[in-house]
């Protein structure tokens, strides 16, 4: 981490008016670079000596055979893997872009999913970053994280570090009810046991395999775990179950006591004008 | 209107020779600019209605003579492409079968509708500025942008405003002013990091898919006899569809940077389907032109807090 220059700061008139009469960058400072980091992120990530680089995306569209949820029984097969296989396809293209702009890793990285009868496509935007310093660059692979660049800097700071995304998904068939059953419980308030265990076993298989991609990673655990659940639009009898989040180890032999600092706000908690004070 | 500042309407120069300012900006954003040493001198905008006519493909060089859509039927020959445009053709393994048969596929680039977009948003941006320096201002701060369709017939109005600033006892403004999408305090913490501002810059790509037999049925699942081959698998014609929509947004304002930074992108990616197989993709890359004034000076990690309320 690079050290603040213990000189004191310019007022922001002064920096405000140096910025705009200096017509070109210092030497040596150029480099085109594009982010969708808010400027906060940034500088959350110059606190910790990183950089972004490069704005990164990665897609996948992967088909699921025409049927698979209308009937049948237990996990419908072809719609998990679908979507684990899109996940990773889109995962190694935006990390494939990462690595040929010099980053170290992909950080903010927005997820969108859409779950169609016959396709799943996930498509991923994130900022590809590294360390300002480059004798501190590392020599592993291109990391991915669904972290704000805050909470990545916080993580850092805490002595852990992000080693790629995780994400589980599993979609089971809730089995139709017999007819007298349907029949007998018309008029009851019960539980409908066969939408529970459906659930139950979409969120198992999901969890797990999340908790095995970690594994695979020699990561630690899963962190800002995103769960998405529930029926299915289009399948009347299908449920689904995707779980989605960041794997960490620590980096340092233990973790970094954050210690922060208690505040309390001076702020009105009422600012708004109040007539009836008046009398 | 030209370019010229002498085109602008005589009641706006009037309105401008005024006293008063207008501004766009919260009273906060307010407070924030005179901390940093801008004063608004008023709110500028600019405007500028496009209509996208309808398109012959052999203007754009092309090799068939149908158009789009169904007219793009199993035994025409693909699309050679625009001018220097993507484009990228898919053949069916299985030979002739029927005319329904989607015999070949392509992506390709609608640089047309991207020409069209960039005149429509570079004429009401540089109406914008001219109202700027007309004003004397230094740049414009807070710059909201939007397209919204005036009527049913394809025409879109470009619309871009912000607030014109002028950097209090400063030089004398340059030739053309600066301009960003920040203002208040987000604008001076990018001053404190390094960055000055240098303009907004937005793109705009689109790309038009025909599917091919394999694409067809492995976005309806189908799995008819010629379907056989393909059973599930990821939908590379779209996938390379999806992958350089970005790709040529991000290129473009890559181009314009000139080896500043773009900071605060926004990438947004639309699909519009105009009929079986036969998909759009577009999408906008906007965001923040900054230059770095000073070198790298790292700030004081920060300092974790709780709020106890």
């Amino acid at each position: 981490m690079s050290a603040p220059s213990s000189s004191p700061r310019p007022s922001l008139k002064d920096e405000v008016r140096q910025a705009l009469s200096a017509p070109s960058a210092p030497a040596g400072t150029t480099r085109a670079m594009t982010s969708d980091l808010s400027i906060d992120e940034e500088l959350n990530l110059h606190s910790i000596g990183w950089e972004p680089v490069e704005l990164v995306s990665g897609v996948s569209l992967h088909s699921i055979p025409y049927g698979y949820w209308n009937w049948g029984q237990g996990e419908i097969v072809g719609a998990s893997s679908a979507h684990a296989t899109a996940f990773a396809n889109a995962t190694a293209r935006m990390l494939r872009e990462a690595g040929t702009a010099g980053g170290h890793g992909v950080v903010g990285v927005h997820i969108e999913r859409a779950i169609h009868p016959t396709h799943v496509e996930i498509s991923l935007v994130g900022t590809a970053v590294r360390p300002v310093d480059s004798t501190r660059r590392l020599e592993r692979s291109v990391f991915a994280s669904d972290l704000s660049a805050r909470d990545f800097t916080m993580l850092m700071i805490a002595g852990w570090e992000p080693l790629g995304l995780a994400s589980g998904a599993s979609f089971v068939f809730a089995p139709r009810r017999s007819m007298s059953s349907t029949i007998q419980q018309q008029s009851q308030n019960i539980e409908l046991t066969n939408f529970t265990e459906a659930m139950y076993s979409a969120r198992e298989a999901a969890m797990q395999r999340m908790q095995e991609v970690a594994i695979e990673m020699n990561g630690t655990g899963v962190v800002d775990v995103k769960v998405q659940e529930g029926p299915m639009s289009f399948a009347s009898h299908a449920v689904g179950f995707v779980a989605l989040g960041t794997v960490v180890r620590l980096a340092t032999p233990t973790h970094q006591l954050i210690h922060p600092t208690m505040v309390v706000s001076l702020n009105d908690s009422s600012p708004a004008f109040d007539a009836q004070t008046l009398s | 209107m030209s370019d010229a500042p002498s085109d602008l309407p005589e009641a706006a120069q009037r309105r401008f020779s005024q006293g008063a300012f207008s501004s766009g900006l919260s009273v906060s954003d307010f407070g924030a600019c005179l901390e940093m040493g801008l004063e608004p001198v008023g709110l500028v905008q600019g405007f500028c209605a496009m209509r996208w006519g309808a398109v012959s493909m052999n203007a754009m060089g092309g090799g068939f003579g149908g158009g789009l859509g169904s007219a793009l039927g199993g035994a025409l020959t693909p699309f050679a492409g625009a001018p220097g445009g993507y484009v990228q053709n898919y053949q069916c393994p299985h030979g002739m079968i029927s005319a329904d048969h989607r015999a070949w596929g392509q992506n390709y680039q609608q640089t047309w509708i991207e020409d069209t977009w960039r005149t429509g948003f570079n004429s009401a941006y540089s109406r914008m500025m001219q109202e700027a320096q007309a004003l004397g201002a230094h740049g414009v701060v807070g710059v909201v942008d939007s397209e919204n369709p005036l009527s049913d017939t394809g025409v879109v109005e470009f619309h871009l405003r912000g607030t014109a600033v002028r950097v209090i006892d400063g030089p004398p403004p340059g030739e053309t002013p600066w301009s960003t999408f920040l203002a208040g305090q987000r604008l001076a913490k990018s001053f404190e990091a390094g960055y000055a501002p240098v303009s907004i810059v937005t793109s705009v790509a689109s790309v038009r898919v025909w599917a091919y037999c394999q694409t067809e049925y492995l976005m309806e699942g189908t799995s008819g006899m010629w379907s056989n081959a393909v059973g599930a698998a990821e939908i590379m014609q779209v996938v390379d569809a999806q992958s350089k929509v970005r790709d040529l947004a991000r290129a473009r304002v890559r181009s314009s940077l000139h080896g500043d930074a773009l900071h605060g992108a926004h990438l947004e990616v639309s699909t519009r389907e105009f009929g079986k197989g036969d998909v759009e993709f577009q999408s906008r890359l906007s965001g923040n032109r900054v230059r770095r004034f000073k070198d790298f000076d790292p700030l004081a990690l920060p300092r974790p807090t709780v709020r106890l309320s």
